[in-house]
């Protein structure tokens, strides 16, 4: 066991990967003498060498489009993006690309890569730096997306990711990097698929994901003075989502609210509402609610606590479905 | 002129703590604006933070090689003097500009801290509530996973028991893995008058047997074995110990309890008895819990392991309760204590969880008398097996209209008869029948006996 | 370490750029180029760099007091923004990244609207349409792809308007800048291609971005590149001026690639001790923009000590009244963000507004 941020731990799991496996590569932009504008590659050019842990030119699309064929070639790229908002010119890449040549190639082609991204807001940042771009990864057929929420999670699923065989989109909640938390050095402490129930209770479940896991948390917290048992679930893994404990947890409550980020409209907190609804119908009380950002592009971020679901916005969802019955 | 303190910002640097390198004043400096203060070392390089204020150096916070962290005073500086620098805004913090701690993650102003148990700040509908105003109340313990589940219904029917006010979760399911079904509602909603603390009137055809619904005669098959479990294990269990165990002996009187009627219709037409569901079993029961007051010996048991006989000043009343699932008798527990209105409610109570499914394993357990109502059935009486660990159980037959003589005429009156079976070893002839007098008086003659609780 | 060009000697002469005023403050010619900029011309240039050198170093300040999110600062390319800013005519249009706030200066924008994106209570600060100067774009080279196409649309109203874009070395590498080339090339735009390659991109030099010099990047994609030095503030605005009137003439686009250095960091969160040398910043800053044409001012038209002493003392009143704008500068209030997501009604916009108001956010002060 040790003690850790997630930054930190994301560092150690990158540098076990790459000496698992020497085929492991990364690149990104100022990944290598930098050690990345959050530091998650500190030291590992030092140790790997500028072949294994390469600086890239300023180009998205490029760095996507290379690890593409470095993956034919029999490599496992790991591709750091700078920022939520910077994928967008990897995006035909990714979705053209990536997404399709293991289908396109009946398999030949194994696109093991995995796309780190750092996502989501909560950080006082400037345009471009708070984005939650998962919804479109989720969407394409092909790709897999997941998001650790604490450093032991960070440390063993990036781990698995890299040698999962699968593309992976790896979404880093930023403002989670600086987190201390406990990580098990020896065991994972699930698969890397595996949903999580990170607060149990009785009245409600919640589902989240991201940064909006520990907001959920200290809802449930706020909801437990106010005399309300709160259930909330990590999703951990956004596309494909883990139904099971979902299904479980809403067959027990009775009660559905999905917490992120991204705004509603067409999002992954839809798809949850959706499937949990068809599995859980006869279970539930109240319809089941979403608590997102709102239907604008991301605003500055001194209003940004007003725009993200918070503790009084998930509050009155669970309001909401408590009082429906009556 | 006024004192003010600088903190120590986030600088962007992934910055929870800094450790002071250098000084660059010292107390008692006049500083311009901007001036550099200090230098801190963070994780990797060395920073110099320019002094927000004009003024003179009044406090050093720390020395050189000390690990602040950030949001931690710094220096304080007096300010207002007769400095040329320009006065700051009175808006102006030397804070990051939210007025909270924020940790620092590289970019931007940083991931507020959150300090102190989280609170709701505003609700749907304008009302702000004051954090930290009111003592909290206490908080809910987290209820462990446990195997309940909600109940399974669908909107229309939801919405059909909120319509007429019934809880569905109170409602036992009769369609696919316990499906609350719109009948099932139905079935509640129209038992109306026969939510009552007796068990409904008996149908001309019963096709529920040991817990099973057996198919008719005509297309059911000539031999069917159903295992013994569940309910029917039980029943069958307790019953060969109780009957090869205690040696039963019975006892019946005949009660004219026409007083006892009349009563429970004047009760009942009273508004403050609107909700409270009254039937002859509630006096029957305050009957029995009397008598037991008055003759303690009928409230024991014979203990044959340990040589005793165990009398309880306390009576948990069991009522034997006929539900799909088979024969159970739940108790009300400390029954003696309660008074009609109480008496009334709990065997409303009981009945219901029966029905549903939901009596708890505590009620199953500790009962020291029971009372079996064939009533309902049209049957006037009936030699009932002991519940193990008990020592006299009462059956209740119809109330049903019937000659009776008094002052030498015959008239008609509401007579039923209760039975009364007991265990001989412990229970004579003369305590069963004294007993059992005392129902009889009680239901015969009730308003002086509830008067003189 | 790599380094962003080879340092042959003490002198920039094996590197062929475009120079009038050496490092030392002293006039050279040039073959193709000439300044005819008179004494207060330069004065004026030389107060333009001190101003927005001085209220870059307050910008700096109020984010290490916590004041600003961020800021990006333009330490060593003040003459390559001034020198390109005064060149431009009023009615041409300027799209920049987000360190040009020397641009934003010489387009008459007040300094505490540039800070408003620093402070993030705003994603823009000006209406780009009275400045003629866009808002500023963070994703990189974004904007040179916007910027050809606004040229485009000059051509077909034959306005006689030149478009200049600006980005740094960095971008030279992503597919828009490249896409931008191949239209501008293609359609014969009216833009000017204005490359700041301060030789770092964040942490990575320039041989990261590109094996050969990058004016020269123009001739592959069909029309001139030309090298300046980047500190040198006349030989910015002459060549600048040139390519100006070259598109507006009808003549096409041109690359510039002002050679400078980024002094300071790439932000305010970036450490650059990581990853390059001290040794390197000291050979620049011999090179300073704003000394050399000091010395000569002092050298060739004697401008006394007093007159750069009046413009210090102008270059902090201004850095003082930017100061108390940041600090008065309050959020927004949050229904605000519903303002302009769409130009017309939409229903979640309407749902969201509504939600907000109900949960007693906003709609007063914040």
């Amino acid at each position: 066991m040790a003690q850790m941020t997630m930054a930190k731990a994301l560092n150690e799991g990158l540098r076990r990967a790459l000496e698992d496996n020497p085929k492991v590569l990364l690149m990104g932009e100022d990944i290598g003498k930098l050690g990345g504008v959050f530091r998650v590659t500190d030291g590992l050019q030092k140790d790997f060498g500028e072949d294994r842990i390469i600086d890239s030119p300023l180009a998205e699309s490029g760095i996507v489009g290379t690890a593409v064929g470095l993956a034919i070639r029999g490599y496992r790229p790991v591709c750091e993006i700078q920022f939520d908002g910077f994928v967008y010119p990897a995006f035909d890449q990714i979705v053209s690309q990536v997404a399709k040549l293991h289908s396109r190639s009946h398999g030949v082609y194994k696109m093991a890569m995995v796309i780190r991204i750092p996502f989501g807001g909560q950080i006082g940042a400037i345009e471009h730096h708070s984005e939650s771009p998962e919804g479109y990864f989720a969407h394409t057929a092909g790709l897999r997306v997941v998001s650790p929420t604490t450093p032991n999670d960070a440390y063993w699923m990036i781990q698995q990711a890299i040698t999962h065989d699968d593309p992976i989109i790896f979404c880093e909640p930023k403002c989670r990097y600086w987190e201390k938390g406990e990580v098990d050095l020896d065991r994972p402490p699930r698969g890397l698929f595996d949903a999580h129930v990170a607060r149990e209770g009785s009245d409600v479940t919640v589902v989240a994901y991201g940064p909006s896991v520990r907001t959920a948390v200290r809802a449930a917290e706020a909801a437990s003075a106010e005399g309300r048992s709160v259930e909330v679930i990590d999703a951990r893994s956004i596309a494909p989502l883990d139904l099971p404990p979902m299904v479980a947890s809403v067959q027990k409550t009775g009660r559905l609210v999905v917490v992120a980020e991204a705004p509603a409209n067409a999002s992954v907190a839809s798809e949850i509402v959706a499937r949990l609804t068809e599995e859980c119908f006869y279970s539930l009380r109240a319809p089941a609610l979403r608590v997102t950002g709102y239907h604008t592009p991301y605003p500055p971020s001194r209003v940004e606590e007003e725009y993200l679901p918070n503790i009084d916005r998930i509050l009155d969802a669970v309001d909401r479905v408590m009082g429906f019955e009556s | 002129m006024s004192t003010r303190e600088f903190l120590l910002p986030d600088v962007g640097e992934g910055l929870t703590e800094a450790e002071i390198v250098v000084w660059k004043v010292a107390v008692g400096d006049t500083i311009a604006l901007n001036q550099p203060l200090i230098d801190i070392e963070t994780a990797k390089a060395t920073v110099e933070l320019p002094s927000p204020y004009a003024g003179v150096v009044t406090k050093l916070h720390g020395e050189v090689g000390d690990v602040v962290p950030v949001g931690a005073p710094l220096i304080e500086i007096e300010v207002g003097g007769s400095d040329a620098a320009p006065p700051a805004s009175s808006a102006e913090s030397a804070t990051a500009p939210q007025g909270e701690g924020r940790t620092a993650v590289l970019v931007g102003y940083g991931v507020a801290t959150d300090e102190g148990a989280p609170t709701r700040h505003r609700r749907r509908g304008g009302a702000v509530t004051t954090p930290v105003a009111a003592p909290p109340a206490p908080p809910v313990p987290v209820t462990p996973s446990t195997n309940l589940l909600a109940p399974r219904s669908t909107p229309p029917v939801r919405l059909y028991a909120k319509q007429h006010g019934i809880d569905i979760g109170s409602i036992r399911g009769t369609g696919r893995d316990g499906l609350i079904t719109r009948s099932d509602v139905e079935r509640v909603v129209s038992g109306g008058t026969t939510r009552v603390a007796s068990v409904p009137a008996a149908p001309t055809g019963v096709t529920r047997f040991v817990g099973h619904e057996l198919a008719p005669w005509e297309s059911g098959p000539k031999e069917e074995r159903i295992p013994v479990r569940g309910v029917l294990r039980s029943m069958a269990d307790a019953m060969v110990q109780s009957a090869f165990t205690a040696p039963h002996a019975a006892a019946w009187v005949r009660v004219d309890a026409t007083k006892s009627v009349e009563l429970l219709s004047a009760l009942k037409a009273r508004p403050s008895m609107a909700n409270v569901r009254l039937s002859p079993l509630t006096l029957v029961a305050l009957a029995l819990c009397d008598a037991a007051r008055h003759f303690p010996g009928i409230n024991s048991r014979f203990d044959d392991t340990a040589g005793e006989v165990i009398v309880r000043r306390s009576v948990a009343l069991g009522i034997a309760a006929d539900t799909p699932r088979g024969l159970i008798v739940p108790n009300i527990k400390d029954a003696d204590a309660l008074d009609l209105v109480g008496m009334a409610n709990a065997l409303t109570t009981l009945v219901e969880k029966a029905r549903a499914g939901t009596t708890t394993p505590n009620e199953m357990i500790g009962t020291t008398l029971t009372i079996t109502n064939v009533g309902p059935f049209g049957i006037d009486g009936a030699m009932p097996i002991l519940p193990p660990g008990t020592s006299a159980i009462v059956a209740v037959g119809q109330i049903a209209k019937a000659p009776w003589v008094v002052d030498d005429e015959v008239v008609v009156r509401h007579v039923v008869e209760i039975a009364m079976s007991f265990d001989h070893r412990c229970i004579d002839g003369a305590l069963a029948s004294s007993v059992l007098a005392h129902v009889g008086r009680f239901l015969n003659h009730p308003a002086p006996a509830l008067l003189a609780r | 370490m790599a380094l962003g060009f080879e340092l042959k000697g003490e002198s920039m002469s094996e590197i062929p750029l475009v120079q009038l005023l050496t490092p030392e403050g002293e006039r050279v010619t040039h073959p193709e180029y000439e300044s005819t900029l008179g004494k207060d011309e330069v004065f004026g240039m030389h107060r333009d760099m001190t101003i927005i050198r001085r209220l870059c170093n307050e910008a700096t300040s109020l984010q290490r007091q916590g004041q600003l999110a961020l800021w990006a600062p333009l330490q060593g390319q003040e003459a390559a923004q001034i020198g390109a800013g005064r060149a431009l005519e009023p009615m041409d249009f300027t799209f920049p990244s987000y360190r040009e706030h020397g641009i934003a200066w010489c387009r008459g924008i007040p300094p505490e609207n540039w800070l408003r994106l620093f402070r993030a209570v705003d994603h823009g600060g000006w209406d780009p349409q009275q400045y003629r100067h866009s808002v500023p774009t963070i994703v990189i080279g974004n904007q040179a792809l916007n910027a050809v196409g606004y040229a485009m649309g000059v051509q077909r109203d034959g306005a006689e308007e030149a478009t200049m874009v600006f980005f740094g070395d960095g971008a030279t590498s992503e597919g828009d800048v490249n896409e931008a080339f191949v239209w501008a090339g293609s359609f014969d735009a009216p833009i000017v291609f204005f490359v700041q390659n301060n030789q770092w991109a964040i942490s990575e030099p320039t041989v990261r971005q590109s094996k050969i010099p990058l004016y020269r990047r123009a001739e592959g994609f069909g029309f001139p590149g030309i090298r300046v030095d980047g500190n040198d503030v006349l030989a910015v605005h002459e060549v600048t001026k040139r390519a100006l009137a070259h598109a507006r003439e009808g003549g096409g686009p041109t690359l510039i690639e002002a050679f400078t250095y980024r002094m300071g960091a790439h932000t305010t969160s970036d450490d650059p001790t990581r990853y390059r040398i001290d040794a390197e910043v000291e050979v620049w800053k011999h090179r300073d923009p704003l000394e050399r044409v000091k010395a000569y001012l002092v050298r060739q038209h004697q401008v006394p000590a007093s007159e750069f002493d009046a413009t210090i003392a102008e270059a902090d009143a201004l850095a003082a009244k930017l100061r108390a704008d940041v600090l008065a500068m309050d959020s927004p209030d949050p229904l605000s963000i519903f303002e302009f997501a769409y130009a017309d009604v939409h229903p979640l916009i309407e749902e969201g507004k509504r939600d907000m108001i109900e949960l007693g956010v906003g709609g007063g002060a914040h």
